[in-house]
């Protein structure tokens, strides 16, 4: 009986929760069938299993609801919005009741009586209300037909998951051992396992994936609400509702996102008679988007109101002290803007009932950081706003540098960092003052600490200049921190620490890496608490204006396009070294001695990343040229050309990427051309794998009927007679039976084999090879070729 | 009450903890030490793909790092959701007590008092029963006591 009144909640909440935006969309247009079949199903289901669960209060709810929808469903009613209204009230209704059973607590005694008489009453004929605006949320399609799911309990996938993550190491050792010994068919047989791993790893990591539909769910009904509260008409759209992101950060993203809709609703559009007197449309438009980039969720939403008044924002700070005026003349438009993420600022002017609940933009923001996201704003003043939150596709995957420390390593989440250089870097200079530690570094004073100071570590004698890293904590303000070296970076998967160690609060989690030996995460925030840095912005406008000079010089820009790899990154390359981007047949694409190599043109092309198998039929590559050479670079998909700085915001000097650059708040990946094109290989490469052999007595039926084909079959091209007047390449290499063939015809320093008929030498000198030996005759062959190379 | 109890030795005392609590016992290989941490910490070890957190229980009594050559094995509790190693000096014997835990006798050193609970009695001898929960949560353990 438990299990099944489990049940009956969980799938009575659930089914509460997808037909919240139902109702309102069948609201809008009371003449659709399937939305209003929809409803009544999901009363008359509940209506049903609560008879026989003896749950009266829930059967006389829905019973009534049932009624009302069954007169609509026959015409006898219209669904005016009261109707609605008054359904969606007996919907809340029956979701608290259920919440209240599922935890066990006691039932909510609310009369419902209530609100079964204004489920009758609200049939009165006066219609006198607004209609809603529609809401589109382009979900139509598909409603009937349902996706076969079963309901697992998330501690099994976690089994799962641990599971995946002992084969994985399992895996690694065995790679390694299968090292020792090289044997292609057990190797062959490995990648095959290896692959499967793979496979199932992403499957199982989806299996926590979750539609973004979930986290719009509640937004119709909220706009809805809001709307009639406040008076005014808005247009929603939902876009892009099937992208999915973990399930635990779908109920992170869900407070931030609630925030910013009520915020644009109650601040930013406009009641209808100012939008008229605007010259804008009565019905605002706001807009939910959500897409994947990268490993990226991007939430898009946009209104267009009134936008932010940022002379009021720039006011009202001035007014709190926390800027001074001349300061404030400083500021640029954008970082007015980002006042608003200011604690305690906002441009409300009355503190009202929806967003002014003490929770401002700050919290938005820390709360969006503290989950790795990024938030930012466009603002068009009098024309709308748009808000735009980034955050990483999972919370267990994060892209991390390791460092290390007093001889250890730690690893840091990517984003934090926002500079790393040497201390022998001309632009940073170290100072002390009372202990305090001080890096300048282009003029910007840090505080200064060192990672092995702050974790209580021996700090080991190193030969070689330290690194500095700038690290920006979410809330914080940035310092610089010294450790030993900053290893690699990669993406960790990251993993709640215990309480004890979380005690020490300069740790965010830990990771095992491949090697086995388990890691921390170090937290950005926690560490400048730990050092007890002081947390005082010095005057930041004076201190942009200092940078701005600096960055007069620093900041060029150069064209860049981003991808993203065939392994799933997305990366930038600059544009100058881009010849074109051109679609080419998966076919062409092969790989010898090590190399990947394409076809192009007749030509044997080298492939600059070493894919060179490939799923699809046309494969998208980068034809690079460094003025010299050309190389193939395919990739996944081209995304766009953007700018990026002409030197990244972060340097690094490991494996085929040079830097992280930011661009539209993104951390990408770029590129080392340098390092890209010094991996080629020397030469281009020569289709034929040896070079010509050119027989020099044509004629010679025994060179045209049995030394030809050994030659062909060995491999070599041939060629019969010197030919005349063309240049012979440096690796071809003349053949000749007659001992004392006219020499001159051959060009001077080009390789020649004597062949003689006879079985012995004619002479000590003689170097010339009996034409039936076969070994020695290759052996001849491969040597005259290798005394070119040589 | 005849439960399954777990006989070790720590920090020169016999302990017994009920086989609930523990998952497996298992050689101690490798552990990566945690700077920062108070001295029961010794660091964290990986035991296939888990991490465990190991706890030094010998520190958490005398107050002194046990050196690192004296830790052959931990045993493996699953503690509020997270993984931990607690190091013991030996593992004699896992077996049922039929008469089950009797009540503590005489003056328990204060070192071990916030962290036993009982007497368990194997062939003769007297243990102390031990919960694994309460050398990660103490004051826990002291509040309820």
């Amino acid at each position: 009986m438990d299990d099944l009144l489990q049940e009956f909640i969980s799938e009575t909440q659930e089914t509460l929760e997808a037909l919240a935006a139902e109702v309102v969309a069948w609201e809008t247009d009371p003449t659709d069938r399937d939305r209003l079949d929809a409803i009544f199903r999901f009363f008359h289901t509940v209506k049903g299993s609560c008879g026989f669960l003896n749950l009266p209060r829930f059967e006389k709810l829905s019973h009534a609801a049932e009624d009302v929808l069954s007169d609509i469903r026959e015409g006898k009613r219209v669904a005016d919005p009261a109707t609605v209204s008054a359904v969606l009230a007996v919907m809340d209704r029956i979701g608290e009741l259920a919440e209240a059973v599922a935890s066990g607590a006691a039932l909510p005694n609310e009369n419902d009586d209530f609100l079964i008489q204004s489920l009758h009453q609200a049939a009165g004929p006066d219609g006198a209300e607004a209609p809603a605006a529609p809401v589109n949320n382009g979900r139509r399609e598909g409603q009937q037909s349902p996706l076969r799911t079963i309901r697992l309990p998330l501690t099994l996938i976690d089994q799962l998951m641990n599971g995946v993550s002992d084969m994985v190491l399992a895996r690694n050792e065995l790679s390694r051992k299968l090292r020792e010994r090289s044997d292609p068919d057990l190797d062959s047989a490995f990648e095959r396992l290896s692959t499967c791993v793979a496979d199932m790893r992403d499957a199982i990591s989806k299996t926590r994936m979750q539609r973004v539909d979930r986290l719009f769910a509640a937004i119709p009904r909220m706009v809805r609400d809001l709307g009639r509260d406040l008076g005014k008409v808005i247009d929603l759209e939902l876009e892009g509702g099937d992208v999915e992101m973990d399930r635990e950060m779908v109920e992170m993203v869900v407070d931030p996102l609630t925030h910013i809709v009520r915020n644009s609703i109650d601040h930013g559009i406009e009641l209808p008679a100012q939008r008229r007197a605007a010259g804008k449309p009565e019905a605002g438009h706001l807009r939910v988007a959500a897409r994947q980039s990268g490993n990226q969720i991007v939430i898009e939403i946009s209104d267009d109101g009134k936008g932010i008044d940022t002379s009021r924002l720039v006011a009202k700070a001035i007014g709190d002290g926390t800027l001074t005026s001349e300061s404030a003349a400083r500021l640029s438009e954008q970082d007015k803007v980002d006042l608003i993420f200011r604690a305690g600022l906002s441009t409300a002017e009355q503190v009202t009932a929806i967003s002014g609940r003490g929770v401002g933009m700050d919290v938005v923001r820390a709360n969006v950081e503290r989950i790795g996201g990024v938030i930012t704003l466009d603002n068009m003043p009098g024309q709308g706003l748009s808000i735009t939150l980034r955050v990483p596709l999972t919370l267990t995957i994060i892209p991390g540098l390791i460092i290390r420390a007093g001889g250890q390593h730690f690893a840091i989440p990517r984003a934090a960092i926002v500079e790393i250089l040497h201390d022998s870097n001309d632009t940073l200079s170290l100072s002390s003052v009372g202990g305090a530690s001080i890096a300048s570094i282009r003029g910007v004073r840090h505080s200064m600490i060192d990672l092995e100071d702050v974790l209580g570590l021996h700090k080991p004698d190193h030969a070689g200049p330290r690194t500095i890293m700038v690290v920006r904590s979410s809330s914080g303000i940035p310092f610089a921190m010294g450790v030993t070296a900053v290893e690699n970076h990669e993406e960790l998967v990251i993993r709640p620490a215990s309480p004890p160690i979380m005690a020490a609060g300069v740790y965010a989690g830990m990771t095992l890496p491949d090697n086995g030996q388990p890691m921390l995460l170090l937290d950005a925030g926690g560490l400048s608490n730990a050092a007890r840095l002081p947390n005082v912005i010095d005057d930041s406008a004076a201190r942009e204006a200092d940078e701005a000079v600096a960055a007069e010089a620093e900041i060029q820009t150069v064209g860049a396009l981003r991808f993203i790899e065939i392994t799933g990154e997305e990366r930038l390359l600059k544009l100058s070294l881009i010849e074109r981007v051109e679609d080419i047949d998966a076919a062409q694409f092969g790989a010898s001695g090590g190399r990947g190599f394409v076809r192009v043109e007749g030509r044997l092309l080298p492939v600059a990343n070493a894919h060179h198998r490939f799923e699809g039929e046309m494969v998208t590559s980068l034809r690079l040229r460094d003025g010299e050479n050309e190389a193939y670079y395919p990739v996944a998909r081209v995304i766009d050309i953007v700018q990026m700085p002409s030197v990244p915001d972060m340097l690094l000097s490991r494996g085929p990427v040079c830097g992280i650059a930011v661009v539209d708040g993104a951390h990408l990946e770029v590129v080392d051309a340098f390092a890209l094109f010094a991996s080629l290989p020397a030469e281009a490469i020569e289709e034929k794998s040896a070079g010509r052999c050119i027989l020099a007595d044509a004629d010679d039926i025994w060179a045209q009927e049995i030394l030809a084909p050994l030659l062909r079959h060995a491999g070599h091209d041939v060629v019969f007679g010197i030919p005349a007047g063309e240049a012979m390449h440096p690796d071809d290499i003349v053949l000749t039976t007659r001992a004392d063939s006219d020499v001159e015809t051959v060009p001077k320093g080009q390789p020649v084999v004597r062949l003689r008929s006879a079985r012995g030498p004619g002479s000590k000198k003689d170097k010339s090879i009996y034409r039936y030996d076969r070994d020695a005759l290759m052996a001849a062959i491969e040597a005259a070729r290798q005394g070119r190379a040589a | 009450m005849n439960e399954l109890y777990l006989f070790a030795h720590v920090a020169g005392t016999a302990i017994a903890v009920k086989s609930t609590e523990i998952e497996a016992v298992v050689k101690v290989t490798e552990i990566s030490p945690v700077p920062g941490m108070p001295v029961h910490i010794a660091g964290l070890s990986a035991l296939r793909s888990r991490v465990l957190t190991m706890v030094d229980i010998g520190a958490l009594i005398h107050g002194r790092k046990t050196s690192s050559d004296s830790w052959p094995l931990a045993i493996v509790a699953d503690i509020s959701g997270h993984s931990y190693g607690l190091m013991v000096d030996s593992v004699s014997d896992i077996c049922t007590v039929p008469g089950g835990a009797l009540p503590l006798r005489g003056q328990l050193d204060a070192a071990w008092a916030p962290y036993a609970q009982a007497i368990v009695e194997n062939e003769g001898n007297p243990y102390l029963l031990v919960s694994l929960a309460g050398f990660i949560e103490p004051r826990q353990l002291s509040v309820a006591a």
